[in-house]
């Protein structure tokens, strides 16, 4: 332990930090991430004693796509890369099913995955029955989240998270995929959600409206112990909760994590200067996002097609939000865009 | 001849739907209207569902004998539609087999002779086992057939999209079957060998009409080069699936996207529900030209 972390206090709570850098990052950089990227982030994560980095596609394995990005690199480089760069750090994958199937996760397997992460809508959780019980008969770790979870209501999420843990997830939790959550409304949820299942309830913060490390000390208070956070926020839109700002906050709280500070600041330091032209801020776009409740990854595929259309990318984002949209159905985009020229110009052919 | 029997009146053959969720009720619907079949049992597996029910209620036999109430009867089902599980589809086609029945399967199991109607209804009568393949590849493979047969084509992908309240268990737990399969079609269909399939649920409220995006690569496209084909294609779809529509039609530097909805035009499930709607349309079709083509070989005169 460093200075910094020494004078906080002992014995407090532990809180696995969850590093998905490496899978969600890649949504801010058109899913471009290389080798030698991959393999200098995960050494410097897993020297600052990160217990677990995840790796892959923005949408997780077998995601790679028009209608999301096409990746660099296959699921297989990345898993290789990854694996043999941790020494210490658990690696993770993330899979969404209708997007990847239980070929890909074999293949995970096959490359000693340590954890992996079914994600489902958050209303659908049934999606991750076949998935979660495969794994179970793997002996593989699986935990399962519920994604875009401000569209449902807290006893909602408790009895998608508690039929989770029936189909075979060890952890389970929910992600602010739009950004859009404010500390009260991650309270209510993850108290909910921790009062309906016996395994440890994870949490994962967008910073759209600047609220993501708020947000991650109110569900950590709210008795989640699984936060997700990534250097300097790496991620879609706005970026996620920022790791290194993050885990001190943690600490003078009176959390423990068990990371290294000096060795944390510079491996967001790594990331800054190895996976990022520019840091995620919090631009005008991603709050209007946010506050729409819309997927953060949607940005980079709003912002090409609003300037090929000629509409404001923020109508597009309202609409749809409007229109509910999940994630992964990015082929929404155009429909509205083309909407929007149409309603603007009088002209609906 | 078994479609003489006493319980189907000349000229129809007897047909059985097996698995009675979703796609199980919406076929005995659109069954129960065909002037060339006769609907001789639903059975399913658990008679306190209201699938069962509801078929009950509308006065077809039910059975919650799965597929031995199938195998137990006197007089063999001239065709059966298998709409239960992929896992299940080969034990079902292998009980089936020895009386001669035309089984359509409703499920993603890849077994049978994949059918689009119009694409390769010729192939019907032929085969004992078909493959409807699924929602998605029903809605997509006449759309990619036309555009490849034009087109110089490098790469398809398929994005479909159904509203929550459409999905019922049995395809939440096959999704991996409705990828698999739905990416051998597209190739098998297309002849163009990088193909990736995705399903999206969408939970929203009024529910999201059932969709498939479809993007391709091929340096010879333009929207004119693919519209052309695209509507002619849609208008085929259309003469059974009548909620067929073309959404999106465009392309631009070697990259074009097609979306298509579909929505329900029968009355028993919403409109939104396009999906079970024009795979069970097509299953429902197959089923008439073998009927057509039976009654034809025997020398009955349809009416």
């Amino acid at each position: 332990m460093t200075e910094a972390t020494s004078q906080d206090v002992a014995g407090g709570k532990p809180i696995q930090i969850h590093d998905p850098s490496l899978r969600d990052g890649h949504h801010a950089v058109r899913h471009s991430l290389g080798a030698d990227q991959l393999r200098a982030y995960a050494l410097a994560a897993d020297a600052a004693g990160v217990p677990v980095v995840e790796v892959g596609h923005g949408n997780g394995l077998g995601a790679s796509s028009l209608q999301v990005g096409q990746a660099r690199l296959s699921d297989t480089e990345m898993l290789s890369i990854t694996r043999e760069a941790l020494t210490n750090s658990k690696l993770s994958v993330f899979m969404l099913p209708g997007w990847g199937t239980i070929e890909d996760l074999k293949n995970a397997i096959a490359h000693d995955v340590d954890l992996v992460r079914i994600g489902t809508h958050c209303t659908e959780s049934s999606l991750a029955e076949r998935h979660l019980g495969f794994l179970r008969e793997q002996d593989v770790e699986a935990h399962a989240v519920l994604l875009m979870s401000h569209m449902a209501d807290p006893g909602r999420l408790a009895e998608h998270c508690a039929r989770l843990v029936e189909f075979g997830a060890t952890g389970v939790g929910i992600m602010d995929s739009a950004g859009h959550y404010l500390p009260s409304d991650v309270t209510e949820r993850i108290t909910a959600m921790c009062a309906a299942v016996d395994v440890p309830v994870m949490f994962h913060g967008h910073n759209n409206l600047g609220m993501a490390v708020a947000n991650s000390i109110a569900a950590a208070d709210a008795g989640a112990s699984i936060l997700d956070a990534c250097a300097r926020g790496f991620g879609a839109g706005a970026g996620n909760t920022q790791l290194e700002v993050l885990v001190p906050v943690l600490e003078r709280v009176g959390y423990r994590t068990g990371i290294d500070l000096y060795r944390l600041l510079d491996a967001a330091d790594v990331a800054e200067r190895e996976l990022m032209p520019a840091p995620p801020k919090v631009d005008s776009i991603s709050i209007v996002s946010g506050l729409a409740g819309v997927f953060s990854g949607f940005k980079t595929r709003v912002l090409d097609i609003s300037a090929r259309e000629g509409v404001d990318p923020r109508d597009v984002f309202f609409e749809l939000g409007r229109r509910q949209a999940v994630a992964g159905q990015e082929d929404l985009i155009v429909d509205v865009a083309l909407a929007l020229r149409g309603a603007g110009t009088g002209d609906r052919s | 001849m078994t479609y003489n029997d006493n319980r189907t009146a000349p000229g129809r053959l007897s047909v059985a739907v097996l698995g009675a969720g979703l796609i199980g009720i919406d076929l005995m619907a659109k069954v129960i209207r065909s002037d060339h079949l006769d609907l001789g049992l639903v059975a399913g597996r658990d008679e306190a569902t209201s699938g069962l029910r509801q078929a009950a209620r509308l006065g077809v036999p039910v059975s919650a004998g799965g597929i031995q109430s199938l195998v137990d009867v006197e007089r063999p089902f001239d065709v059966v539609f298998d709409a239960t599980s992929a896992a299940s589809h080969a034990e079902h086609v292998e009980q089936l087999s020895p009386f001669g029945t035309m089984v359509i399967d409703l499920t993603p199991s890849r077994s049978g002779r994949m059918i689009f109607p119009t694409v390769n209804r010729a192939d019907i009568s032929a085969h004992r086992d078909l493959s409807m393949v699924s929602c998605g590849g029903q809605a997509a493979v006449p759309i990619l057939h036309a555009i490849t047969r034009a087109h110089e084509i490098d790469y398809i992908e398929v994005v479909t999209t159904a509203a929550t309240l459409s999905i019922g268990r049995g395809t939440r737990m096959n999704l991996d079957e409705y990828v698999g399969t739905t990416q051998e079609a597209v190739r098998g269909f297309t002849g163009v060998a990088d193909v990736k399939a995705i399903l999206n649920i969408s939970p929203a409220r009024p529910p999201a009409t059932f969709r498939v995006a479809m993007s391709l690569l091929g340096k010879d496209l333009t929207t004119d080069s693919l519209r052309s084909v695209v509507l002619g294609a849609a208008a085929e779809v259309r003469s059974f699936a009548r909620g067929f529509e073309v959404k999106a039609c465009s392309a631009n530097d070697g990259k074009g996207f097609v979306a298509v909805e579909v929505t329900s035009s029968g009355d028993r499930i919403p409109r939104y529900a396009g999906n079970l709607d024009i795979i069970n349309s097509a299953a429902l079709l197959v089923a008439e030209s073998y009927a057509a083509d039976r009654l034809s070989m025997a020398g009955v005169v349809n009416s």
